[in-house]
């Protein structure tokens, strides 16, 4: 039986605003295997990212329960959280969101870095050089194209060998050649990692390249789809 | 899949076990140490000005203890008003080594060489004064000649005054004294001390010969003792302990001037050093305000860094390194500024110290600079960087993220210790835990304040905005109200700068005001006193003779309080609640009228009177003020010792006095009928308009009635005139340094908007603004914000210098408003100059290079 990696059971999110309560997220529940990808579609302001970054742990629910790896995020302390994050999790952004002041070989040695170990630069050299930037290793975010800064966001969250990936929107600030590559290797280096993969777009088409694609409107899942990939 | 819920075991790492906060605390500061130095040097200056006055008042203090012998001159020194009794002469010279007397009066003296005649501090001695430290004079046996009988020495800055030779004579009473030489250095003396009261020196065994010394006259007398040892000193102390009170002598030992001299500079000290660190609490302001933009736009790195796994104390840790590594290095620069300014002020206060202080570098004063630049760098830094604490790591995907915590333990601890602070180090530094307290209170009141006042100015631009004025008016006016402007932040930063200065400013008008004698209305400006009783009509006839007004010719008659509402002054003196010794035991130089003079006016009961039917009842009046600390009213009797006659009065009503104002002015006035046969002297007053009549008729009194001595009280105002600037230059040098560091938190703040500013430029370009139109709206802004702290400041200044006219110094409130127009013009200016300079790669940069950065 294949592992359980995420579990969202009847996750609610709402936020107090001056008008009163606003739920953005409505009794979701899912699961997602070991190795699977997995896309959440849908229009803007219909919860996915927000459901994003419960099942990553950046945030926690109103209500019910979500387990990442088999540990249950909802009592947990942020510090505690960001644990998991380091040991299980990589993150890929729409934005990128390198760090400006370091060197995209510093960015990349970043999450192995902060668990302690030695052997970040080795690493992170290598994973460079996969993703095609082993050339450029030393320069800035702020000196590399918009493609180029996505690659050091994959290599960087590749680094820590997660047990799944988020990502939202990778290829939305990308042109069409640079948004190709990019999905290439996303999808290349997830087989060959065998990560599982949650992944927010608007794109249909990078859905399409999932196993199952959880279609979402006003915080709801309303429809759940497998792939032909799948 | 069996879902359990465990509790995370993470390994704990303090900030020195945890090498990564460091390599990251490096890795991000390499590209903002220069930014952040400047944050840190608004500390700079606060820390240089404390280590220059602290290292100053170390190196004195050392310098005092080191030449304490040096500044009495001897191990022992006795004081009188009167002749030392033979008997007690006797004691002293049988306890002593050595013995050397001095008498000391104000005299009239005419340089012969010009016949102009001055007031001066004569100055008697006799034997071998000093004991210890040297007596400087040119030539150098000046000193032995003046012992002759027939020279005269002068102080050397008189010397010069009146280009004095040793050709010269002096007239000094009856007597005609050659120049033996100048007086370079005496112990105990100072270029303070021979400004205010230049010194002329003549041998004890020659001041009866002048005929100065008559009735009335005041003269100090001294003894000098000189030990073997200080068990000696300690042994003689102990024998006059019990008797001097008897004789009404005085003594001053050693280890007394050097503490009379200590604690002056003492207060002096930590006067300056309030200032001083009052600049460093507004670079604590600008540090902090600086520090929370810098967290501010860490926030999407932070929130990168939590989701990669890095938890919130690790974050806060990477920034307080880099805070903490530049609070290191600004307090060591400051304070190596600080050291650096230290060989300034010798040169420029030099004439306020009582010893030549060497250059030392005062590890302690270096040691408290650096320790303070850290601490505070570190307290006003800690608040607005909790905030990287709670980041949410969600601010990745979401930018309006709020912070995952509103309070803290921190937060809390960091705010309290920001309070204290202030109260704790002034505590340190004035050594008083209520000074420490109402230092901070009195912060408090004065950044409260000035915060008051930016933010009513900046609501009323807000309120009458100008909608029809010209666009670049417009909008750099709009621009004051830029998000993260700082902009209430420079208004009292630099403000408070201009608030010393210009309070300074206000006080000194107000009270310099005061002493002006030559105004219009026909004020005596020159007094002449100690006329005996047969001089008299012959002084009244000089001065008709010369066409001078007799404004007043008073008597003077001395006495001393014997009783206070039937009680002793023994007796009111052991009192806990206790009447000052001084207002208790002083004499008392009271006169005798039956009106009231121009000066005063009778706020309460009646005019001084003897009401024959009641016993012969003597009724006095008394002056405003005296009547709170000697704790009478009307009716309440006193008992007077004129000469040694006990003589009982009653208290008949209050007079207000304006002091100043036509002088000589008295606390008692005396009815008349009652004091006409006590022994008395004459006070006359007078106005003499041109410095020709007064060279004259100061000539014609010195010839005619020698021992009469003259002030002119407008050589005593320009005396105070010329101390209060030394005094305002200090206090201006300290104020300065407030000024600067509100400039550098203005070029801080300039930094940190830069971004903004950059787009707003290329915006404006690209909708067709011109170079010039940019560069004058940034000129203006500058203007503006020059403009309304200064404003700020001054308007602030106003209410604290009425404040301290009407009640501490109680003088008549002047504000000289082109002084004040002086000082606005110059904030504006340095603000305009700073706020242009750091600005001018923001508007030179190409609009295109900013749309791409910001894409």
């Amino acid at each position: 039986m294949p592992e359980l990696v995420l579990k969202a059971d009847g996750l609610t999110k709402s936020y107090r605003t001056e008008a009163g309560s606003l739920t953005v997220l409505d009794q979701v529940s899912f699961e997602v295997q070991a190795g699977e990808a997995l896309s959440i579609i849908g229009p803007s302001g219909s919860g996915k990212t927000t459901l994003l970054g419960l099942c990553a742990g950046l945030d926690v629910p109103t209500s019910g329960t979500l387990s990442l790896m088999g540990f249950k995020l909802n009592n947990m302390s942020e510090d505690d959280r960001a644990y998991i994050r380091n040991r299980f999790v990589g993150f890929v952004f729409q934005n990128f969101q390198l760090l400006q002041t370091l060197t995209a070989l510093e960015n990349v040695m970043v999450p192995l870095e902060l668990r302690g170990e030695r052997q970040a630069l080795p690493l992170a050299k290598k994973w460079l050089d996969r993703v095609g930037l082993a050339e450029r290793m030393n320069h800035y975010p702020s000196q590399l194209s918009g493609g180029e800064q996505q690659r050091v966001a994959l290599a960087r969250a590749f680094m820590t060998a997660p047990r799944i990936l988020f990502a939202d929107e990778p290829t939305g600030n990308l042109d069409g050649e640079n948004a190709e590559n990019i999905t290439e290797r996303l999808f290349q280096i997830n087989r060959e990692e065998k990560t599982t993969l949650v992944l927010v777009t608007h794109n249909l088409e990078l859905a399409q390249k999932t196993d199952r694609i959880l279609r979402m409107k006003g915080g709801r899942i309303i429809e759940e789809s497998r792939t032909t990939r799948a | 899949m069996i879902e359990y819920q465990i509790k995370i075991k993470r390994e704990r790492k303090n900030i020195f076990q945890d090498g990564w906060v460091w390599r990251m605390a490096w890795r991000d500061g390499r590209h903002n140490f220069s930014r952040l130095f400047l944050f840190v040097a608004s500390l700079i200056t606060g820390i240089a000005a404390l280590v220059s006055i602290g290292s100053l008042n170390y190196s004195l203090q050392d310098e005092l203890n080191r030449n304490a012998k040096e500044l009495l001159g001897a191990d022992l020194v006795v004081n009188s008003n009167k002749k030392i009794d033979t008997a007690f002469y006797q004691l002293l010279d049988s306890n002593a080594s050595a013995l050397a007397q001095d008498a000391e009066m104000a005299s009239m003296v005419m340089f012969m060489n010009s016949r102009q005649s001055r007031l001066v501090k004569l100055t008697a001695w006799q034997g071998d004064f000093p004991f210890y430290g040297q007596l400087v004079t040119a030539p150098a046996d000046a000193y032995q000649r003046m012992q002759s009988g027939e020279y005269a020495m002068l102080d050397e800055t008189l010397a010069t005054q009146y280009e004095i030779s040793s050709d010269d004579s002096l007239k000094i009473g009856n007597r005609m004294f050659k120049v033996a030489g100048v007086v370079r250095k005496i112990p105990g003396g100072g270029q303070l001390t021979s400004t205010l009261a230049p010194a002329v020196y003549i041998s004890l065994r020659s001041l009866d010969s002048t005929g100065l010394v008559q009735f009335g006259s005041r003269v100090a007398y001294s003894v000098y003792v000189k030990n073997e040892s200080e068990k000696e000193t300690n042994a003689l102390v102990a024998k006059l302990n019990p008797i001097i009170g008897k004789y009404g002598y005085s003594y001053e030992t050693v280890a007394a001037r050097r503490e009379g001299l200590g604690e002056g500079f003492q207060s002096v000290y930590r006067f300056f050093s309030l200032l001083a660190f009052v600049a460093l609490l507004l670079g604590c302001v600008g540090v902090a305000s600086s520090v929370h933009i810098y967290a501010r736009e860490k926030r999407e790195e932070v929130a990168v860094l939590r989701c990669m796994g890095s938890t919130g104390w690790q974050a806060f840790t990477i920034y307080f390194i880099q805070i903490l590594f530049l609070g290191c290095v600004g307090s060591v620069l400051g304070a190596a500024i600080g050291m650096a300014l230290q060989q300034l002020i010798p040169v420029v206060f030099g004439d306020y110290l009582p010893v030549q202080v060497t250059f030392a570098v005062s590890w302690r004063a270096l040691l408290e600079g650096v320790v303070l630049g850290v601490v505070v760098s570190v307290l006003f830094t800690l608040l607005p960087l909790v905030n990287v604490r709670f980041v949410p790591p969600l601010a990745v995907l979401r930018s309006d993220s709020v912070l995952t915590k509103r309070f803290s333990k921190t937060r809390a601890v960091a705010m309290g210790l920001i309070v204290l602070f202030p109260i704790v180090a002034a505590a340190y530094q004035t050594q008083s835990a209520v000074a420490g307290l109402l230092f901070g209170i009195a912060i408090a009141l004065a950044l409260g304040g000035l915060v008051a006042i930016a933010s009513l100015l900046l609501w009323l631009v807000r309120q009458f905005f100008p909608v029809h004025a010209r666009f670049v008016f417009r909008h750099a006016l709009s621009n004051l109200f830029r998000p993260n402007n700082q902009t209430t932040v420079l208004l009292v930063t630099i403000g408070l700068g201009a608030f010393i200065i210009a309070t300074l400013n206000i006080t000194q008008s107000s009270l310099l005001n005061q002493v002006e004698f030559t105004g219009t209305e026909n004020q005596s400006n020159t007094i002449l006193f100690d006329i005996q009783t047969p001089q008299r009509d012959g002084v009244v006839a000089l001065m008709n003779e010369q066409g001078l007004p007799v404004n007043q010719v008073v008597p003077i008659v001395t006495c001393r309080l014997l009783e206070i509402k039937g009680k002793s002054i023994e007796a009111i003196q052991k009192d806990t609640a206790k009447i000052p010794d001084w207002a208790l035991t002083r004499e008392y130089r009271v006169t005798y009228r039956d009106s009231l003079h121009l000066s005063e006016k009778l706020i309460k009961g009646q005019l001084q009177r003897v009401e024959r039917s009641v016993n012969d009842s003597i009724f006095v009046t008394i002056s405003e003020g005296m009547h709170e600390t000697l704790n009478v009213q009307v009716g309440d009797s006193l008992v007077f010792d004129i000469q040694g006659v006990p003589l009982k009065a009653h208290i008949s009503g209050i007079r207000q006095v304006d002091w100043p104002k036509d002088p000589p002015n008295f606390i008692f006035v005396f009815p008349t009928g009652v004091l006409e046969n006590a022994p008395q002297i004459w006070v006359a007053a007078t106005r003499i308009e041109e410095d020709v009549q007064a060279a004259t008729f100061q000539q014609r009194l010195v010839m005619g009635f020698p021992n009469v001595s003259l002030i002119d009280l407008r050589l005593i105002l320009a005396t105070v005139q010329e101390l209060f600037d030394k005094v305002a230059m200090v206090v201006r040098f300290l104020a300065f340094f407030s000024i600067v560091t509100g400039l550098v938190v203005l070029a801080g703040a300039v930094l940190n908007s830069r971004f903004a500013r950059m787009k707003e430029n290329a915006l404006l370009r690209t909708l067709g603004a011109r170079t010039r139109q940019i560069a004058l709206i940034t000129l203006i802004e500058y203007c503006y914000l020059g403009f309304f702290a200064a404003l700020t400041g001054i308007l602030f200044a106003v209410g604290a210098g009425w404040l301290l006219c009407r009640f501490f110094f109680e003088v008549a409130f002047a504000v000289a408003v082109g002084e004040l127009a002086y000082i606005a013009v110059g904030v504006l200016t340095m603000t305009v100059l700073i706020g242009w300079l750091n600005s001018r790669k923001v508007i030179r940069t190409p609009p295109l290079q900013v749309l791409r950065k910001e894409g």
